[in-house]
């Protein structure tokens, strides 16, 4: 058969519109532009207002020793890394929010990528997209790229904040250039998850678990003196060890930029190995069923949550784990220093109950990951609805309230889960090292957080009654929201009634104090009305399908 | 007399300015294969969605059994639903996903489950991420199939199904109507709707047209009428009904006739009438006669 003589393909006469693949960059943009404004304006905003104002809380001897007091906390040392530049704004305001911004950073960009890239992957759209004129690994390339910008925008913004609030250009060209480099190592840490992965789950929670690993990593360099090298091992120590405004080095950047060229290209070469929809690492084709937990809709809400709750619990378990192995040694290292001895004392941490405060503080904090969680698994409840998974389920003998309240009632049964483990992990890492910390103190200390927990919980429902675009974001504002409120509201120095927004601020540091009770009850009347509210909503409006 | 399986009244839904559903009212009676037809975005799947309670009606109500759809607990024991594309959760397997529906649904046939496994050709271990479209679709209809409850609600169930699955699921509505279930069927496929459905609903731009028997329906629209004669060639451009009339050869006609036949077959007595042909309008006819013309509103 001779194909010589047929007429060219009908798109001889057409002419392609050039440049598919900016086309591919645009969708992209697109679809992180928004988050990725919002997280660029909150960290530049964040860090402009504590530079702004660092010389006015100086000036206030009250409110310089506080934040002294708070320097010399253990538990904040652990928590905020070593305080090595506070008399000046520059090195102060790194301190204060340099980790946070670093992990809401990291975060946003592990989600943004694994959801532009193996989440549309997952839905089909990519599909349609790769039916196209690009091929697979030009998709990726110029997704992972448009994420790249918002890191690399925002260290730009930060160093240009920070040079016009008058700090030393070099401090804050290297603070800028470490977090935005920070950002685009996880970018490239959730494209490589995200080819080796088929689906989107594994690939989001394999990343979170490199961030999480990587902040114990600096948490470990920071308190124990003796391990300060594993912070050459992580992004987040590496951003430490470049120390800006106070050393200044080059070489953690350096390191941190090959490293995101280096996963960069791993990424690129593991998307051109693989097939569309495919990973790595194949799923299973076929296996037997397994009917638990399969009954009815709470036990179905039970065997959905197992698998993340284990997820959640090993990240929280291990992280309070490790607290509980390093209290002694980091509140020991502080006693024996004569000078934070002092400091220490002023903040209520001396003698015996240095370890019991040191926990006490860090129990506070495990409010914004348990109530992240709740808000997280409130919003795969409503994605659920929104691809029609839920569908067949809402077309059985169920009433809304019970579905929804079967998701509620397992959601807050695995929130207290994870501050049991976390308050058990911390107790038997602080016993096998001779520490003073007794079971129940421990348990009493985590569970003080659950009425905060549910407050998450509680916005994140009332969200999925009235606003279900929007649950995992107004679930986080008591939690997260609370504890950026609190923590800017201390470095500003801002009146008492702005600070005491928070829920963080009602917070008892339970063991090492009682229980607040009158607080504990208002937080719990909150969360139930805000529940109730949500149930309400859900129960009259349409579903999302 | 019992209530009727589905009953809408007045029943509105507009999203905003947008008016989807326009006071449709209708009853659908226990025992019968009820088609609901209409095209792309006309309204079907939202007059769904109300009547299975998963969106609120802006005016009207709907009913299941008596039972107002909105109280989904009650209103759900009488039914089972297929929806038009189906989303399955990816990490369960079939088996799985249909030992969770029959758990938490009305009352469930194992054994008739099992034969239409069989019969669909359906392979239960895969997880439902390596589900086709096709093969998603026959997990919901052999979960709603196997129910024994009075009413099934399927909205497009066969679009993603070959012609030999498309054969089973034509045999399982039969074996449902021969159980006295009722069928409430939105489809585009109009030789299955023509096949199963005893009378059938027509919907245009939220608003229902019609309501009849397909035979009915037929009767309200042109038939065409081919005849062969001896005599004098009819006069049947004036007759009550007559259209499109035209010669298609020596002592033959063929013209369409609307509504009752009688006044063209008094005007066709005395032409000496040799041979007649009637050929009935398909319902694809009949629904292009609809909205072919007509397209938007």
């Amino acid at each position: 058969m001779s194909t010589g003589i047929l007429p060219s393909p009908v798109t001889a006469g057409l002419t392609l519109p050039p440049g598919p693949g900016r086309a591919v960059t645009g969708l992209a943009v697109r679809q992180i532009r928004r988050g990725g404004l919002v997280v660029a304006v909150l960290i530049t905003g964040m860090t402009a207002l504590v530079t702004a104002t660092y010389a006015q809380v100086m000036a206030d001897p009250a409110a310089a020793g506080s934040l002294q007091a708070l320097a010399g906390n253990p538990a904040i040392r652990t928590l905020f890394g070593s305080p090595i530049g506070l008399d000046t704004a520059g090195g102060f305001t790194v301190w204060r929010v340099g980790t946070f911004t670093a992990v809401l950073l990291g975060a946003w960009a592990i989600l943004a990528t694994t959801r532009i890239t193996r989440g549309e992957e997952d839905t089909g759209r990519w599909d349609v997209l790769l039916a196209g004129r690009v091929p697979l690994r030009d998709a990726v390339l110029r997704h992972v790229t448009a994420v790249m910008i918002v890191p690399v925008g925002t260290g730009c913004l930060l160093a240009g904040v920070l040079i016009a609030a008058g700090t030393p250009a070099s401090g804050a060209v290297v603070h800028g250039a470490g977090t935005g480099l920070l950002g685009v190592v996880f970018v490239a840490v959730a494209a490589l998850a995200a080819q080796v992965f088929p689906a989107r789950s594994p690939a989001t929670g394999t990343a979170v678990a490199v961030l999480g690993v990587t902040l114990l990593l600096r948490m470990i360099g920071d308190g124990v003196p003796a391990l300060g090298w594993v912070r050459w091992l992580s992004p987040l120590g590496l951003t430490a060890l470049s120390g800006p405004f106070v050393h200044n080095r080059g070489l953690p950047l350096v390191i941190l930029a090959v490293a995101a060229a280096v996963i960069t290209l791993a990424a690129l070469a593991a998307a051109g190995r693989r097939e569309i929809r495919g990973g790595l690492v194949a799923p299973a084709t076929g296996r037997r069923p397994r009917l638990g937990l399969l009954g009815g809709v709470a036990a179905f809400a039970v065997r959905r949550v197992l698998r993340p709750l284990t997820g959640w619990a090993i990240g929280i378990g291990a992280y309070y784990l490790l607290i509980g192995l390093t209290a002694v040694s980091v509140t020991g290292f502080l006693a024996d220093n004569p000078a934070m001895a002092g400091q220490a004392a002023a903040a209520g941490f001396d003698g015996l109950g240095a370890v019991v405060g040191f926990a006490a503080v860090l129990f506070a904090i495990l409010a914004m990951p348990v109530g992240g969680f709740t808000a997280v698994r409130m919003g795969a409840f409503v994605a659920a609805e929104t691809d029609r998974r839920l569908t067949l389920l809402t077309a059985q003998p169920i009433s809304r309230a019970r579905l929804l309240g079967a998701e509620i009632a397992v959601t807050m049964g695995a929130g207290t889960v994870l501050t049991t483990i976390a308050g058990i992990a911390t107790w038997s890492g602080v016993t096998t090292v001779g520490g003073d910390l007794g079971l129940v103190a421990a348990l009493s200390g985590v569970w003080n957080t659950l009425p905060l927990v549910g407050l998450s919980l509680g916005a994140a429902v009332f969200a999925t009654g009235w606003a279900p675009r929007w649950v995992s974001v107004i679930g986080a504002v008591p939690t997260t929201g609370g504890f950026l409120l609190l923590v800017v509201a201390e470095s500003v120095a801002a009146p008492d009634g702005i600070r005491e927004l928070s829920p963080f601020a009602h917070l008892a540091a339970v063991p090492l104090t009682g229980v607040d009770w009158p607080a504990t009850a208002a937080m719990t009347g909150l969360a139930v009305i805000l529940t109730v509210a949500g149930i309400a909503g859900y129960r009259r409006r349409d579903l999302r399908s | 007399m019992s209530a009727p399986a589905l009953r809408a009244v007045d029943l509105t839904k507009r999203y905003g300015r947008l008016t989807a559903l326009d006071r449709l009212t209708l009853d659908v009676r226990p025992g019968e294969v009820f088609g609901f037809l209409g095209p792309n975005g006309a309204g079907k799947s939202t007059t769904i969605r109300l009547l299975l309670g998963l969106a609120r009606a802006t005016a009207g109500r709907a009913e299941v059994y008596g039972v107002d759809a909105g109280d989904v607990a009650r209103a759900h024991r009488s039914l089972a639903y297929v929806p038009a594309d189906v989303a399955l959760w990816p990490q369960l397997t079939g088996a799985e996903i249909l030992h969770l529906q029959a758990r938490t649904g009305p009352g469930t046939d194992l054994v008739y489950r099992d034969e239409l496994v069989e019969r669909f050709g359906l392979d239960l271990s895969k997880p439902a991420r390596t589900y086709s479209t096709g093969n998603r679709q026959k997990v919901a209809l052999v979960a709603a199939f196997a129910t024994r409850a009075p009413l099934l609600v399927l909205d497009e169930p066969t679009s993603g199904l070959d012609p030999l699955m498309e054969r089973e699921f034509r045999a399982a509505v039969g074996q449902a109507r021969q159980r006295g279930q009722t069928v409430f069927l939105s489809s585009h496929q109009l030789a299955e709707v023509e096949a199963v459905c005893d009378r059938v609903g027509i919907l245009r731009a939220g608003r229902l047209v019609e309501v009849a028997t397909i035979g009915r329906l037929r009767g309200l629209h042109r038939s065409e009428v081919t005849v062969s004669y001896s005599g004098t060639a009819p006069l049947l451009s004036t007759v009550a009904g007559v259209e499109s009339v035209e010669t298609t050869g020596d002592g033959q006609l063929r013209f369409t006739v609307t509504g009752p036949p009688a006044p063209a077959l008094r005007a066709l007595a005395d032409a000496g009438i040799t041979a007649l042909s009637v050929r009935e309008p398909s319902l694809e006819e009949i629904f292009l006669e609809y909205y072919g013309t007509q397209a938007g509103r």
